[in-house]
């Protein structure tokens, strides 16, 4: 199946992650917390779901919280690192708005750019960073897909003994851990999960301080949906097994389109390279081509594709990834495939584009 | 949209003809740069929404 939209969340639930979801909503569930017989079960579902999620994600249980406003999670997660507020505040130019947007909050904010392919200048980064710096850095974007070296990064970050805040919200499950961080954003959506749960991890020993009022000992304000996380945890669990047995046939479906968009249509940008992008994801570009009209288009012939362009939807702004990438705005297509998408709907795609392009460019 | 409409004026200008774009749509300056690149022509800012353009080939 071909997505919209920024997440796989809009793939319908596996359906073992489904049932569990309605069995907990059907027989209702008691509170955690409590001391009773059902509150001791609904404590054991619950533990049983995070320490799948942390084992899913290479992390130990401690390390993890579950939150029911994953948006949140990259800017409580920056808030709260030492020193946020007066040290320097280091992101890069791609990075989610929300982060972005964190630079209201500190005395010291520094962009780092990005090269035409979306990675991060390692060089500057590099110059930038001071000791104590708080590092925001997204391990693949929504967007484009395209992966930052974090490698390279996290060693840049840890000699200066800086705070490494990674957004692995877009990569979900397919997240490489470098050897050093400090916070990580996950999100339900990126492995078919329900919406309204996301992971939001602490390094064992890293500092850190809840910048929230909070009255109680766990960072998260813990009023996630406990039925959502259970489906979270069985779908997680599941999207491991299909990616396995997905993953190359992902990534060669993308690498069609790549490879036929390139021989068959001119003035197109596509972003990231083949070797640094997720393998589900493709954004391209069109020059000269309306957005909007591109995906009215495509949704006739039984696409629905999703748009970074400003016209389209409620947009009001071009894609700030797109403009910072140097890569055209407008005439933007944005695929995102899951693994049970059939080699023939690409076939189709492929077979559609170039006409649809040509005719929208006519016009 | 202002990058399409330059698009059209450009194909109809010779080589060496200037284009003075004005638009204050956010999505065009973001643009202009990309279709530089991919077209060949060459842009100049005048200000934050007057670009000129010279057809270069």
């Amino acid at each position: 199946m071909i997505t919209a939209g920024k997440y796989e969340g809009q793939h319908p639930l596996h359906p073992k992650a489904r049932q569990i979801l309605l069995d907990a909503f059907d027989q209702g569930w008691a509170d955690p917390a409590q001391i009773s017989a059902q509150g001791r079960q609904a404590q054991a579902l619950l533990a049983n779901a995070r320490e799948s999620i942390a084992k899913s994600l290479g992390l130990q249980v401690s390390e993890i919280e579950l939150w029911g406003e994953p948006e949140l999670i990259s800017p409580i997660a920056i808030w709260g690192a030492p020193g946020f507020g007066s040290a320097p505040f280091i992101y890069s130019a791609t990075e989610r708005s929300e982060i972005i947007g964190m630079r209201a909050k500190s005395k010291q904010a520094f962009e780092i750019s990005v090269d035409i392919n979306g990675a991060v200048d390692l060089e500057v980064l590099a110059q930038t960073l001071q000791p104590n710096s708080i590092v925001a850095i997204q391990s693949a974007n929504i967007e484009t897909g395209v992966i930052q070296n974090l490698k390279v990064i996290s060693k840049a970050v840890v000699a200066q003994n800086a705070h490494l805040h990674i957004d692995a919200s877009a990569s979900g499950a397919r997240f490489i851990k470098p050897a050093y961080w400090s916070t990580l954003h996950f999100d339900a959506r990126s492995w078919n999960g329900p919406s309204g749960v996301g992971v939001f991890a602490l390094k064992n020993g890293a500092r850190w301080s809840n910048p929230l009022p909070h009255t109680k000992p766990t960072r998260a304000p813990n009023s996630f949906s406990i039925p959502l996380a259970l489906a979270a945890a069985s779908a997680l669990e599941h999207w491991i097994a299909d990616e396995s047995a997905n993953s190359a046939r992902l990534k060669s479906l993308i690498e069609r389109v790549r490879n036929h968009v390139k021989q068959t249509i001119s003035d197109v940008d596509i972003a990231g390279n083949a070797e640094s992008t997720l393998p589900n994801i493709i954004s391209l570009s069109f020059l000269n081509v309306s957005s909007e009209q591109l995906v009215a288009a495509l949704e006739v012939e039984g696409f629905s594709v999703a748009s970074g362009s400003a016209c389209v939807a409620s947009a009001l702004e071009p894609s700030h990834v797109l403009k910072a990438m140097g890569l055209l705005t407008h005439g933007n297509m944005r695929i995102n495939l899951n693994h049970d998408v059939q080699d023939g709907e690409i076939t189709k795609l492929l077979a559609l584009l170039p006409g649809i392009i040509s005719k929208l460019r006519e016009n | 949209m202002p990058i399409m409409e330059l698009s059209k004026k450009i194909k109809e200008s010779e080589i060496g003809q200037e284009v003075l774009l004005i638009s204050d749509d956010p999505a065009t300056a973001a643009d202009l740069s990309a279709w530089a690149r991919m077209t060949g022509n060459e842009i100049k800012v005048v200000s934050a929404d007057n670009f000129l353009i010279t057809k270069s080939n």
